[in-house]
C-alpha cells in the first residue's frame, strides 16, 4: 500500500522539536524517562484534569496535525498501552482498596481515543488497535483502509510508555515513553512510502530501537528502505521518489 | 474559611487534580458543581471516595441527601462533621 506522510509529530522525554530528533537520529541514545509529560496547555487546566501521561503525549503530538475546523478519523495505536494505571489498579485491588472511578473508567484501550474526540469535537471514526511489535503497521493498515473509504486524511498515532518496574522483565520493547503522530493521506504533496508486506523466513533480528523510533530515523536521515521482520510477517518500508 | 473546609478543599484539589487552582478559589459557598467550580458526577464518585478514606467515614452510594452534602466545600465541612461526631 502506498501513502504521504503529509505531517508528523514525535515527543519522548526531551526530545519535541525537529532539531531535537535530528540529533537523536543521528545519534539515538537511551533517554532517562523520569516523569516527564508534555504540559497541554492549549487546554483549559479543567479539561487537563483526567489526561493520564500517555494521554497527555498523544494530544500534544497529534493536536497540531488537526486543522481546528476538521474532522479526521483517528487511529490510536499501542501494543502495551497505559502499564503504569494498569499496575496502580492491580495495586490497589490486590490491597483490597476500593478502586478510583476515575481511573477504572479510562482504564480501557480506546479511552484516549474517546478524549481527543471529545477534546477535538471529533465525530468520526476512531479505531485502538493493540498489536504485537508490528503493531505500528497494524495501525498504518487501518489508516489505509479509511483512506480507501474516503477519508481525505487519516490522523496515527502510535504512543508507548515507560512500564512501571515490576513489568520491565517482559516490556523490553519500550526503553522510554514516545509518542509519533501521523498524517496521512493517499495523494498530494509530502513523504510518499510504500509499505509492503512479506512472509519472513529467516530469524528476525533484535532491533535495537522499537520500530516507530527507527521510522522516525529515517524520516530525519532521509533513508530509503527500512526492513521490519517480526515472527512471520516481514514489512518492506520503501519511500517512492 | 475554617480549618477543615481548608483541609477539604485542598483535598479537592489533588484528588482531582485541578491544576491552577488553589484553596482560596474555592470559597465555602462556590458551588462545586456545574456552574462554580465545574466539577461533575465522575468527580463526584471521585471525591466520595477520597472523603471516605480522608477522614474515616462512610458516605452511602444511595442517599438521597448526598446531593446536598456535595453543594459546597461548606455543606460538605458540615456533613464530615457530622460523621465522625455520629
Amino acid at each position: 500500500m502506498n501513502f504521504i506522510i503529509d505531517q508528523w509529530r514525535a515527543w519522548a522525554p526531551g526530545l519535541d522539536s525537529d532539531a531535537d530528533w535530528l540529533a537523536w537520529s543521528r545519534q539515538p541514545v537511551r533517554v532517562p524517562d523520569g516523569d516527564a509529560q508534555p504540559s497541554c496547555d492549549f487546554l483549559p487546566p479543567m479539561q487537563r484534569r483526567r489526561l493520564s501521561r500517555l494521554a497527555r503525549m498523544t494530544l500534544h503530538v497529534a493536536w497540531p496535525l488537526c486543522a481546528e475546523d476538521e474532522q479526521l478519523p483517528f487511529v490510536f495505536a499501542s501494543r502495551h498501552g497505559e502499564t503504569p494505571r494498569t499496575y496502580a489498579l492491580l495495586s490497589e485491588v490486590a490491597e483490597q482498596q476500593p478502586l478510583s472511578p476515575t481511573q477504572f473508567g479510562l482504564s480501557v484501550h480506546n479511552a484516549i481515543a474517546g478524549q481527543w474526540s471529545i477534546l477535538r469535537g471529533q465525530r468520526g471514526e476512531s479505531v485502538a488497535i493493540a498489536g504485537e511489535a508490528d503493531t505500528f503497521e497494524h495501525a498504518l493498515v487501518e489508516a489505509s483502509a479509511l483512506l480507501d473509504d474516503g477519508a481525505p486524511a487519516v490522523l496515527v498515532v502510535l504512543a508507548e510508555e515507560y512500564p512501571p518496574e515490576p513489568y520491565r522483565d517482559w516490556i523490553d520493547d519500550v526503553p522510554f515513553s514516545y509518542a509519533l503522530a501521523l498524517r496521512l493521506k493517499r495523494a498530494g504533496s509530502g513523504e510518499a512510502w510504500q509499505l509492503q508486506l512479506e512472509p519472513n523466513r529467516e530469524d528476525a533480528a533484535v532491533e535495537a530501537w522499537p520500530h516507530a523510533l527507527n521510522v522516525i530515523r529515517a524520516l530525519q536521515l532521509r533513508s530509503d528502505t527500512l526492513v521490519h521482520a517480526w515472527k512471520t510477517r516481514r514489512w518492506i518500508w520503501q519511500r517512492i521518489p | 474559611m475554617n480549618a477543615l473546609q481548608q483541609d477539604i478543599a485542598q483535598l479537592i484539589i489533588n484528588t482531582l487534580n485541578l491544576e491552577d487552582v488553589t484553596v482560596a478559589d474555592i470559597p465555602p459557598d462556590l458551588p462545586l458543581f456545574g456552574e462554580g467550580l465545574g466539577l461533575d458526577s465522575v468527580d463526584a464518585l471521585e471525591l466520595a471516595l477520597a472523603l471516605q478514606k480522608r477522614y474515616d467515614i462512610r458516605i452511602a452510594s444511595d442517599s438521597k441527601d448526598a446531593r446536598q452534602h456535595f453543594t459546597t466545600v461548606a455543606s460538605l465541612a458540615a456533613f464530615v462533621q457530622a460523621q465522625q461526631e455520629a
